[in-house]
């Protein structure tokens, strides 16, 4: 196990019930360091998306604290909350697009909530579209494209401001074979760059004869494989 | 964020919802033109009153058959009174002048009259820092009592009548101005709470891809001061568009004229249009306090 010290993400017997009965999460504890790519798996409804909703704050835990690079969540006032999700890109599974807008307004939402103009972000966004092989459709409408081509605004959209923790939450789900291959490759690139990656998937193929830690969720508790 | 985008994300979303947005403006139009109605009224009734107010006296017109030498004593005993600002003399023949004057050309008509037919006078003015109508008339009784004296007039009630009323028309201006904020903070918010209720999603978005409260309410704050000095500003250029009209039409006799009316000063127009600004954005503030959640 790693250092304390390194761990950029960090639960301690954290424990989500969503009221009354139902345990999503159950004493979980964890540690992922800076610059670690870590696959998250368990079955439907095992508390993936809950677990990751918590590490940007959008979901709070019962019991346990959370660290996400250095900031007790516990403790992060509501103006904290920009914060931290400027340096937590997510890819959500359910993509949290806007429809009506284009591929290109909707990835630089990213960069102009950090303040940037348009004539800043521009170039930026426009190869970072391009990554995700939608150049052709940079001006489309997001409710004209395929659920793929989504998808991977999505994926743009949480990688735009090159966020040092990317949370990717069923990342391939609508992508074919192909597809899938090339945003594996996109997030193991990014992790070489240096960022802390946690993907969580159920598609067995992605992690099968994978080096990296896989970490698997049964009935809201946290088992290594 | 920089103003310059706040601007055009507020333009942005004043375009998407036009219908809106310019029904909004209409209303804070019409309540500003309310406040301005009233306001113009007011500040003219207040020219008006003050103008007579300056002229009021109290004529005291002594018995003819008075001595010359009791003048003087008259004089200092009105002049020791309470709240008395200036007194003057205008004896029968300075009356007959005047008289006369009026006539100009048809002097004739006064040819052969004895020139003291007129009761000597003073003329009382009252100090206007005290003035107030019972004040008048206790000073007018108190000389009605005198023996040498033959009759006060202080015949300018109407002019206590014209500031009681313009009192009532300033209470009817403050009164219009809180119509305003409420009406303008109501409306407005109204607005905002439609939008936010139609972008709920794009606001949630924006939270979780790290947008600051400021940038997502900036937009709406930006859009409520537009809605906010717009509309005043429309409503300052619809009311002196009527006020011109109206004067067309009562302005012609030299009465009126005489009156000097004018619309409202330039530094109250500036005020108008910044206050109903803000009071639009404070409106759209509280309102987003309530539905953002903040
Ligand atoms: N807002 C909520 N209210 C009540 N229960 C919830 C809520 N969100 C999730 N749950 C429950 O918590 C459990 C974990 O849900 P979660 O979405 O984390 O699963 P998951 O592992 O992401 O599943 P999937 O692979 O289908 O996305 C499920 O039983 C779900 O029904
Ligand atoms: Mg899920």
């Amino acid at each position: 196990m790693l250092s304390d010290e390194q761990a950029v993400i960090e639960l301690r017997e954290v424990e989500k019930k969503y009221a009354p009965d139902i345990v999503a999460l159950e004493g979980v504890d964890l540690a992922i360091s800076k610059g670690e790519f870590v696959f998250l798996t368990g079955p439907s409804g095992a508390g993936k998306s809950t677990l990751l909703r918590m590490l940007y704050k959008a979901e709070e835990p019962t019991k346990g604290s959370i660290m996400v690079d250095g900031m007790d969540l516990s403790g992060l006032s509501k103006s904290q909350i920009p914060q931290l999700r400027r340096k937590v890109g997510v890819i959500f599974q359910d993509f949290k697009l806007l429809f009506n807008k284009s591929v290109f307004e909707n990835v630089a939402l990213s960069l102009e909530v950090l303040g940037l103009k348009k004539e800043q972000l521009a170039s930026r966004v426009r190869q970072v579209v391009e990554g995700v092989g939608l150049a052709d459709k940079l001006h489309r409408k997001v409710v004209q494209l395929s659920g793929g081509e989504q998808q991977r605004v999505a994926i743009a959209r949480a990688v735009v401001n090159r966020p040092p923790i990317i949370l990717a939450d069923e990342p391939t789900g609508n992508l074919d074979r192909k597809r899938t291959k090339e945003v594996v490759a996109l997030m193991e690139e990014l992790n070489a760059r240096g960022a802390t990656i946690i993907f969580a998937t159920h598609d067995d193929a992605l992690f099968g004869n994978t080096h990296r830690r896989v970490l698997k969720l049964k009935n809201g508790k946290i088992e290594e494989m | 964020m920089p103003l310059g985008i706040i601007l055009k994300r507020a333009i942005t979303d004043i375009k998407q919802n036009l219908v809106t947005h310019v029904m909004t403006t209409i209303v804070v139009a019409l309540t500003c033109l309310v406040f301005i109605f009233f306001s113009v009224f007011s500040i003219n009734l207040q020219r008006i009153a003050d103008r007579f107010g300056k002229e009021l006296a109290i004529v005291v017109y002594l018995k003819k058959e008075i001595p010359q030498d009791r003048i003087p004593s008259l004089y200092q005993k009105i002049l020791s009174m309470d709240g008395i600002e200036n007194v003057r003399f205008v004896s029968s023949e300075e009356a007959f002048k005047r008289l006369e004057g009026y006539f100009r050309d048809e002097r004739e008509v006064l040819e052969g009259v004895d020139p003291m037919f007129l009761p000597p006078s003073f003329e009382i003015q009252i100090n206007r820092a005290v003035y107030n109508p019972a004040r008048v008339r206790k000073i007018a009784s108190e000389l009605a009592k005198w023996t040498e004296v033959q009759k006060v007039q202080y015949g300018k009630e109407w002019v206590d009548r014209l500031e009681a009323f313009s009192k009532a028309v300033r209470a009817a201006v403050v009164a219009s101005a809180i119509l305003l904020l409420v009406m303008a903070a109501f409306v407005v918010s109204n607005t905002i709470k439609l939008t936010v209720y139609a972008r709920q999603d794009e606001i949630e978005i924006m939270r979780l891809v790290g947008a600051t409260n400021g940038f997502i309410q900036g937009p709406f704050l930006m859009a409520s001061f537009l809605q906010g000095i717009t509309g005043s500003a429309a409503a300052l250029i619809v009311g002196l568009f009527c006020y011109e009209y109206v004067l067309n039409i009562i302005g012609q006799t030299s009465l009126i004229r005489s009156l000097n009316l004018q619309f409202l000063p330039p530094a109250y127009m500036i005020a108008i249009v910044f206050v109903s600004g803000l009071f639009c954005m404070a409106g759209t503030a509280m309102a987003l306090r309530r539905f953002l959640r903040l």
